[in-house]
């Protein structure tokens, strides 16, 4: 497996994301309602020594991507790590709709004509009731649009997804998805989850190998299910060519300080951290913090 | 010991998360499911090894199940869980449990009388900064109550619609009061108790037609404590569901909403390691983890409850049918309140 890169960079800063304080977050969506802004700031964390990047396939992704597509000699050497989907876009939707009418709305009424030739080529949302991978792929295919072009390394599945079918332990699910992520996109696939250790033991069930998993991974335990103790086992005894781990909430949005929190990464058998910040101060001291 | 043999009725947005949380479940075997639409009942059959049932009286004669989760449209609830009472099914009832006060009085009552463990979905009173809150409450951090605000937003519901679909009328248990605001509504039952007095309501129409978008009532309570309601899931400024609770002693003052609490003291409070003035406790300060998450860590704690108060039935249950009933009491009230005086 091609090895990931050490350091991603992620965007939940950009989108008025903070899932501590509310506050926190609408200042970040008042600061980066301005692109440019956002623009800058990928700049400080790509001077930095960062060259990979993690987006969520958000309204606002669409733009970035035709920013960084547009400058290739500035940014064409840049790693992509899309996630997908957008889960508050489909969480409204369903709970408005219903699960049906969300899905056929999604998959009609925000697309070009020639999206819906080709959905439609596929068997359109009737094939659903045979063929459930099918759409899936119809849907990976509408998300992952907006980054056409671009270097893409992984393409994680969003953690709500994720743990919904780890759930219902549908072993066809992963495996349709990791095939399809390796066929279509060339990319590794690339699971998040809030239950990695319970995730690695049922892919390893199931001979579902060569994936990147990517969980919460902080020394207080915040967003790890079930414990801290059983994420350090099961990245101690994990083979990273066959699962790649990054860590993700390091420092467990903020209440952990980075020299503690990186303290505890470094000695943790993982591959990659991703993290998200916005001032050059804060990105370029973590950079330096992380030793893994 | 044997396996809880559990059943779903109802496998929409809710049914569907909860199956994926109760499965992870040791001590539950999943064994049935009854649901109307083909489409899901196709994909659960060729998927999963459950039985599934477009009917919820064949699921039952067929599967025996010991417990159920309801999760279909809430004027659906009650014909279903009388029923797996008469057959000596425990139950989870998503909320708001029912549409009607006295059908869901009579319920508690059945069930009580059954001695059947029945829960109701409200899922703050397992969220970790609320549980924390009524702690303090109840330990007398603030002292007596006097005054409240319980809030609640999201964008929801933000296109016009044409009136159709159960989520469209007060019959099926559509609307904003009904949805949201029963969350607002049992959480300052949990908190501050149930008020004797409804005032002042005014709901708005925003994007439905047939229901609320918004609602804003004052809750009255015997000895001079009084509070207000507003819920507006129409709010397109928050990109996620927030509930807020301001909470006014004379000890002092706590605002809450799922993921952290600001806490301002008149005096210190050693035991409880805060001091006077303004304190902040976040989520991360007192979460307690849950064996498997699937979206917050009360939606696994409400469910492994109910399991847990079936397995040990001296266990004590945190969010009863008659919680449930506590709360359409109140939303019915509302309804009348606003029917008598809100308008012009």
């Amino acid at each position: 497996m091609q090895a990931i890169d050490r350091i991603v960079f992620g965007d939940n800063q950009f989108f008025g994301i903070n899932h501590m304080s509310q506050e926190k977050a609408q200042q970040l969506s008042e600061q980066f309602f301005n692109i440019s802004n956002v623009y800058q700031v990928y700049d400080v964390a790509f001077e930095a020594g960062i060259r990979a990047v993690m987006l969520n396939s958000n309204d606002r992704a669409a733009v970035i991507c035709d920013h960084f597509r547009e400058n290739p000699r500035k940014y064409g050497d840049i790693r992509w790590y899309p996630s997908i989907p957008y889960p508050h876009k489909y969480a409204n939707l369903v709970a408005e709709k219903g699960i049906i009418p969300a899905i056929n709305e999604v998959l009609f009424k925000h697309n070009s004509t020639g999206d819906i030739l080709g959905i439609m080529a596929k068997g359109g949302i009737a094939v659903f009731s045979k063929d459930a991978l099918m759409v899936m792929q119809m849907l990976v295919d509408l998300e992952m649009k907006m980054f056409r072009g671009l270097d893409i390394k992984v393409v994680f599945l969003q953690n709500i997804i994720t743990d919904l079918i780890l759930g219902y332990g549908v072993r066809a699910v992963f495996e349709g998805y990791c095939d399809y992520i390796r066929k279509r996109y060339g990319a590794l696939p690339g699971l998040i989850t809030q239950n990695m250790p319970f995730l690695k033991s049922k892919l390893e069930e199931w001979g579902i190998g060569e994936v990147v998993i990517c969980s919460s991974y902080n020394k207080i335990g915040y967003l790890m299910s079930p414990d801290v103790e059983s994420y350090v086992m099961a990245a101690r005894n994990n083979d990273p060519s066959v699962y790649q781990l990054m860590a993700m909430s390091t420092l467990a949005s903020g209440a952990i300080p980075a020299s503690d929190a990186y303290d505890f990464i470094n000695r943790q058998n993982i591959q990659s951290v991703v993290f998200g910040a916005s001032s050059r101060g804060h990105i370029r001291e973590t950079v330096d913090l992380i030793r893994i | 010991m044997p396996e809880i043999k559990l059943a779903i009725v109802g496998a929409g947005r809710m049914g569907i998360t909860h199956y994926a949380i109760i499965n992870s479940h040791p001590d539950v075997s999943m064994v049935s499911v009854a649901e109307p639409s083909p489409l899901v009942l196709t994909l659960m059959a060729r998927y999963l090894s459950v039985a599934t049932f477009k009917d919820y009286r064949q699921l039952f004669d067929q599967t025996h199940p010991d417990a159920i989760l309801v999760c279909t449209p809430p004027n659906l609830h009650f014909e279903i869980i009388r029923e797996a009472g008469r057959r000596g099914i425990h139950v989870f009832s998503e909320k708001p449990f029912t549409t009607k006060f006295a059908e869901a009085s009579e319920l508690a009552r059945y069930f009580t009388d059954l001695g059947l463990i029945n829960q109701v979905g409200y899922v703050n009173r397992f969220n970790d900064i609320f549980c924390k809150v009524k702690e303090y409450i109840a330990g007398g951090l603030i002292g007596k109550v006097i005054r409240f605000k319980s809030e609640m937003f999201c964008c929801t519901v933000t296109h016009r619609d044409e009136g159709s679909g159960w989520r469209a009328t007060h019959e099926c248990g559509g609307g904003a009061v009904y949805e949201m605001a029963s969350h607002a509504i049992d959480l300052v039952n949990f908190l501050v108790g149930k008020p004797e007095k409804i005032v002042g309501s005014s709901l708005n129409h925003i994007y439905s037609k047939n229901v609320e978008d918004a609602v804003s009532t004052t809750l009255l309570y015997r000895n001079d404590v009084s509070g207000t309601l507003y819920i507006n899931w129409s709010d397109t400024s928050y990109r996620k569901p927030v509930n807020k609770i301001e909470i006014f002693g004379e000890g002092g003052r706590i605002l809450a909403d799922q993921y952290s609490a600001k806490i301002f003291l008149n005096k210190p409070a050693e035991s409880w390691s805060l001091h006077q003035g303004w304190n902040t406790i976040y989520v991360t300060d007192v979460f307690k983890p849950v064996p498997f998450y699937v979206r917050g860590n009360e939606f696994t704690r409400q469910l492994y409850h109910f399991v847990e108060c079936i397995r040990n039935r001296s266990a004590f249950s945190r969010c009863t049918f008659s919680d449930g009933a506590d709360a359409l009491e109140v939303i019915e009230e509302i309804f009348t309140d606003y029917e008598l005086h809100g308008r012009i």
